[in-house]
Order: C-alpha cells, then structure tokens, then sequence
C-alpha cells in the first residue's frame, strides 16, 4: 500500500490520547482494552492467507493502514469465527458466517481473475477498492459461486465485524476525541459546551 | 451442546445458595406451583410478585446470571455478549435485524440494556381498530394497566418531568427529573422550541436521587452496555433478588427446549431444559412463557404433541404472526460546535407530539422522538451496515463524531399476519428448527417513516445543525402470541392464559396487539404484573381453569 491513506489520520485531538487514564478506569475494562494493543494470540481458525486477504480488506473498509490497528482487526475476526458464538440474524439463502467468508474469500480470486487476470491479493490498490465496491453493489464478475455466498451479505459481514472492530481501538478514540471507558468515575459536565478538564480540549484545544 | 459463555457462572441460585452445577436444586423432582420461562422484563416482575405471594416459583434462564461489577465493561464491542445472539434466520423485504437492538440473553433478560426509556402507552393504543380502523382492539383498557403502571413506577422510581405532555398521564413521576440534560438533548429541545412542537426531558427507569442502596445516574452513558453503578433499573438487580428473597430458585445457563403436556393434551405439567449439555426437567402446577416476541412462539412451536400438532396453545394458528418491530431510524446532522453524544444517559429529551393519528398526514398513528446520544461503535456499524458508507468517507465522518447529533424515531409498526416466526428447517446446537422470522414493512408505515424523518430532520436544522444521513434501523420487538377475547383470532386472552390450556400463560410483549408508538418495556412490567395479580387471585382458589369466553370484555 502506498503511504498513508488519509491526512486525517491524526484527527482534530493530536494531543489527546483516551490510555492516559487507563489506571482510571475498571480492572476489567482495562484488560478488554489492554488486550486490543497487542501481541495478538495466534491465529486460531483463519489460514495465513486468509488472514492475509482480510488484512488487505480491512485496510481499505476502515481506510487506514497502521499494521497494529489492521492486525488487531484481523484477530478479532479470528477469535469471532473460532468462538462460533450466534450471528444475532442471518438472510435466509446465506450460510453460517464462517462458509460466508472462507468461501467469499476463494470467490474473491475467482471474480477478480475474471474481471483483472489475477488474484484479489494480487491487484493494484484501486482494482481492490473496485472490487470492494462491487460485492457492496452485488456487481462483481458473474461466477457461479456467488449463488453460495452472496455478494453483499460478504462485503456486509466483513464491513460490521471490521469496522466494529477498528472503532473499538484506543488509537481511534483518541483521534475522534472520544471519552472512551467512563466507570468508575463519572461525568459532571455534560452539557453544551462544557467537557471534563482530562476530556480532550474543544477542537483540539 | 456445551456452554459457551465466556464466563463460567453459577447456575442454579436461592436463598442462601448458589451453586455451579444442578445436583442441589431446591426443588428437584417436585411440582412446583409456578414454572416461568425468561428472567426478562416479565418474567421478573412474573417472579417477584408470585413469590411474594408464597407460591413456589421456579425461573429457568438461557443465559448467564450476571455480575455486574464483573462482568459488564465500558465497551460496546465486549458488551454485544448482553444480546440474545443465538442465530435467527430473517427474510421478507425489510429482514429485522436481531440482538442487541431489541432482546438480551442472561437474568434480567433485556433491561440488562436496554436505555432506560420509561413510557406509558397511550388510551388510544388499546383501541386502534374502533378509533382509526387499523390494526386490532386489546381486550384490555388503558384502564386496566393503570394501576400496574403506577405500581411499577413506584416500585423501581422512575425518574420523570413533573408535567408529561402526551397522553392519559401527566405525571409527577415518583423520582424527580434529571437534571442537567445532556447537549445532544439540548439541541434536540432547542429544534422542537424553534418549530413549536413540545418537548420534555425523558421519564427513564434510571435514578436521579439514591434508591434502594443504588447511587443516582453518572452519566457514565453505556446503559447499552449494562450499568456498572446500578443507576438503571434492570431485573437483574432488582426483581430479581427480591424473587430469590421472597424464596423463589432461578437456573439459568439453561435453555427451555419443551414445554411438556399430559396425555390428554389438556394440561401442561413441566418443561425440559439443557444445561451444559444435560437434559433436565422441572415441573410444576403451571407455566408461564416470558421468552420474547421470538423465542415464545418458537418454543410454543417446538412443543408440538400428537394432540397439539401445530404447537401448544395454537388452535387458531396464530402463533407467531402480528409480529411488530418499532421503526428505529436513526437520524444524524453535523453541527459547528461539538456535541459530544456519547456523554451523559443515551436518551434524556424526547417529544410524543406526533403520536396520536393526524388524518392530514394520510397515515394513521404516529411515533416518538427521543434525543438519542451513540459511541463510536454503534455509530459507525449502523453506518456501514446501515447506509453502505464505508472506506475514506466513513473515516471522514467519524474524523467529526464531536460534532453529530441523532434523533431516534421510534414508530408504531402495522400489526400484519405475514410478519411472523415460523420455524426453519435450519438446526441449532440444541437440534431445534431455529426460528425464521420474516418482516416486510407495509405502505402505513413506510408513510410513517417518511413524515417522521422530514421532521426529524426539521428539528435539527432548526437547532442549527446540517442534515447528514438517515440509518434505517428496528427496534424492540411484539406480537406473536397477540391476547384477544376470541380464541379464533387470538393466542391468550385479557390475562394472558393461553385459550387453549389452562395452566398455561404466556407473558411477555408477544401478547401485545398492537405496537404502540413508544418504547414498551414498563408495558411489558405492566401486563405482568397484572397477569401476576390474576394469578395470586386464581391459584389461590385452587388449579386455574379457563376463563368463561363470555366475561372477556373491557373491564378487569
């Protein structure tokens, strides 16, 4: 990938970082949160090159490239699959999230050879953006596997996992200013206009 | 078949007991008088009240028994394990979407999450098919739940304005307002002024003065998460360990999978359940099924016998149909200044203004707004689920999460017979039909949904902000199992027994008729409490037997 995604990388709070009241925060809390910085527990279910391909789309769904926030992504999606704890709901005609991916993943190869003359790992940035894109619209290249696994149940299962995932780190909390765990302390400024003095400063201030 | 909570928990609890395995239940092999499935927002009151009573109650609960202090975390990723995550398959044109936006998984059952939105319904909602021609009559009155509703006010404090606006009640609510109101409640209060619509401050079953040994809210705003202060109302912290006082047993980590009858069919007499891989069976006098809008009407359908081939209580083979969502549309507009919405308790403004039926607006009934703040999580997988926003745009976005605020429109849904839970022919780990639950939304309401979102939108552009984007979403979830004084048309009836066997209720917010345009919880507290009213009234005049067709009318 070619250098950073977005000059917004550093957000509107540079000097703000949501760790430096981790002592602050529950014993539990802290270890959940701790636990997303890394090292990451070895791969559980996921094939090297499974992992490989989901770390490529997990950095152009969140767009950002940081390899400790992609891999920490990626570890997640892992531990999710590997737990096999319930889906919440699933359409009707798609399958178990595990075949949905695993599948989606060769699927992906198959379209992309079809569409660009090689392999989803192998094109440039713009040719996975694109293709990205088509699963969202149901318009990848026409292969018979997409009758197994749904184009756009693919691309929304792993678009709700990753970006859940990249919006749980602590890194982007700090960017987007946000309070972050809040127990047991509590809030006694929450009114317009008004934030903690440890809340990162108005706009950055 | 094993369990696979996270944490191990005990899983069979009573006064002065706890214990990790099932080898010393209190009851054992003895009928017990009451058996109630789900340790939710029914099954608590359900338990609490009949215990107190003296009769012996045994709750059975699929999920774990929480600890707060433990368990719950200050993270929306971690805390997805409060929702009922056990996979449901969903079709129809506007498939539901199925967890932690409408039901829960563990003792306390939903209200371990939910937002601590307190509403009455309204007296029309009871009649809407005599006053707008839609949808169906309860065989209940407003007036009939009116003492229960204030019974559950009281019992659990719910803090509320002193003058309520909308409907039968003007308040003054037990506790006090909250006060101050958080900054996306202030925008949203400042856009109603602007236009002329009325707003209040929310009545919440959360506190704002001390209670029971639990502090007042902290603002900490994870109520979705569970709260770790105790502020919010949930069964588990209250009902509950009054049931277990007043002698009731709680088993959870089990998972009901039969409701058993006798040989005749006429009665029911115990259910089967599994834990940790083990089948067990608890029976008793009679059953109560407080499950969820989803599990209720599966288990009714799982249970099916010779003598019941279509599923226990379903002679009018309307288990599982009527079921209605609420519209959950989120609506977002940017703003210059920061809001900052994930401070202070999600929901603490709201307006009923649009409520009641507007023949100008050519839909019928009507919806709630509540000012509801959101985190990063939530905000940016509804987002990327939601509206298909992902990759720079969804990062530039959340670059300015300071700066959104969002109103909830929380819209009466249609009831219709094709929205319903039938069973599919896919298995769970449990070898039962898991349940397929379709849903299409119907021209009334889409009409609903649009007039609701222009306005929304209006109020906050008048409070200065930018309209930014409209995610569809559902909430909450009823019908089912709908109550009616006609056992052709309806599964229970005004007191929620099952018309076709006696000893058998079915308690939760599958019994509703209609939806309500309105949060439903403290209507669930109260049909139960109600229902447990009846009981202690009933059973102690000996076995309850079926209720003469012919007295099933408005008045209790």
């Amino acid at each position: 990938m070619t250098g950073k995604k977005t000059d917004t990388a550093a957000g509107r709070y540079p000097g703000y970082d949501v760790l430096e009241r981790m002592d602050e925060w529950d014993s539990h809390t802290r270890e959940i949160v701790r636990e997303r910085l890394g090292p990451f527990p070895n791969r559980r279910i996921l094939t090297e090159r499974e992992w490989a391909y989901l770390s490529i789309i997990a950095g152009h769904l969140v767009y950002d490239n940081r390899a400790d926030i992609i891999e920490w992504i990626v570890s997640h999606c892992d531990r999710k699959l590997a737990d096999e704890t319930g889906e919440g709901e699933r359409k009707k005609g798609v399958p178990p999230e595990k075949f949905l991916i695993r599948e989606g993943l060769k699927a992906m190869d198959h379209a992309a050879q079809l569409s660009y003359g090689s392999e989803f790992g192998a094109l440039d940035i713009n040719q996975q953006f694109q293709m990205l894109a088509d699963l969202q619209m149901g318009k990848a290249a026409h292969i018979p596997q997409w009758s197994m696994v749904p184009q756009k149940a693919l691309f929304n299962k792993l678009v709700s996992e990753m970006v859940s995932a990249y919006y749980s780190h602590p890194t982007i909390w700090s960017e987007i200013g946000y309070g972050g765990p809040m127990y047991p302390q509590i809030y006694v400024r929450i009114e317009e206009g008004l934030t903690e003095p440890w809340e990162a400063g108005a706009n950055g201030k | 078949m094993e369990n696979r909570d996270y944490v191990k928990h005990n899983c069979d609890h009573y006064s002065g007991h706890r214990y990790a395995h099932m080898n010393n239940r209190k009851y054992g092999s003895k009928e017990v008088d009451v058996c109630i499935v789900g340790a939710g927002a029914a099954g608590s009151v359900l338990a609490c009240e009949l215990s107190r009573a003296g009769l012996e109650v045994v709750v059975i609960e699929a999920g774990p028994f929480w600890n707060p202090q433990s368990d719950f975390a200050s993270d929306e990723l971690a805390m997805q394990k409060l929702a009922w995550n056990d996979t449901r398959v969903v079709d129809g044109r506007d498939p539901l979407s199925m967890g932690h936006n409408n039901s829960g998984r563990g003792v306390g059952g939903g209200t371990v999450h939910f937002t601590g939105v307190f509403y009455r319904f309204h007296e029309s909602d009871f009649r809407t098919r005599s006053i707008d021609g839609v949808g169906e009559d309860w065989p209940i009155s407003y007036q009939d739940l009116e003492p229960y509703y204030r019974k559950i006010e009281w019992d659990i404090r719910v803090s509320g304005p002193r003058y309520f606006p909308w409907g039968a009640f003007h308040g003054p609510y037990p506790y006090p307002e909250r006060v101050p109101i958080s900054a996306n409640a202030q925008v949203f209060r400042r856009g109603c002024a602007a236009l002329g619509i009325r707003s209040t401050v929310a009545p919440l079953a959360i506190l704002s003065a001390p209670f029971d040994g639990r502090p007042p809210c902290t603002n900490r705003g994870f109520c979705n998460q569970g709260c770790m202060p105790n502020a919010k109302y949930s069964a588990l912290i209250h009902h509950i360990p009054r049931a277990i006082g007043y002698g009731a047993e709680i088993l959870s980590d089990s998972m009901v999978t039969r409701v058993l009858t006798d040989k005749s069919g006429e009665r029911v007499t115990g259910v089967e359940f599994v834990h940790d891989g083990q089948t067990y069976r608890q029976e008793a006098r009679l059953i109560i099924i407080s499950a969820f809008a989803v599990e209720t009407p599966r288990l009714l359908l799982n249970s099916a016998t010779s003598r019941h081939p279509g599923g226990l209580a379903n002679s009018s083979g309307l288990v599982g149909k009527y079921i209605m969502p609420h519209t959950g549309h989120d609506i977002y507009a940017r703003f210059d200044d920061e809001i900052r919405f994930y401070k202070g308790t999600p929901v603490l403004a709201v307006s009923q203004e649009f409520y009641e039926t507007d023949p100008q607006r050519g839909f019928a009934r009507g919806y709630t707004f509540n000012a509801h703040g959101s985190r990063p999580v939530s905000m940016a997988k509804t987002l990327a689920s939601g509206a298909g926003i992902w990759g720079k745009q969804l990062r530039e976005i959340m670059i300015d999460f300071n700066f959104y605020a969002r109103v909830t429109l929380v819209g009466e849904v249609l009831p219709a017979p094709d929205n319903m839970v039938t069973l599919s022919e896919e298995k769970d780990e449990y070898g039962l039909p898991r349940a397929l639950v379709n849903f299409s939304y119907g021209e009334n309401d889409n009409k609903m949904i649009g007039h609701g979102v222009a306005m929304a939108n209006e109020i906050l552009r008048a409070a200065g902000g930018r309209p930014a984007f409209v995610v569809p979403d559902t909430a909450h979830l009823h019908g089912g199992c709908r109550m009616g004084s006609d056992p052709q048309k309806s599964v229970v009836n005004r007191f929620c027994q099952s018309h076709d066997i006696p000893n058998l209720y079915i308690c939760d917010a599958s019994v509703f008729v209609t939806s309500g345009g309105a949060n439903p919880t403290e209507t669930v507290m109260a049909i139960a409490a109600r229902t447990a009213d009846h009981l202690i009234d009933s059973m102690n005049k000996g076995r309850p037997q079926r209720e003469p067709v012919s007295t099933a009318g408005y008045s209790s």
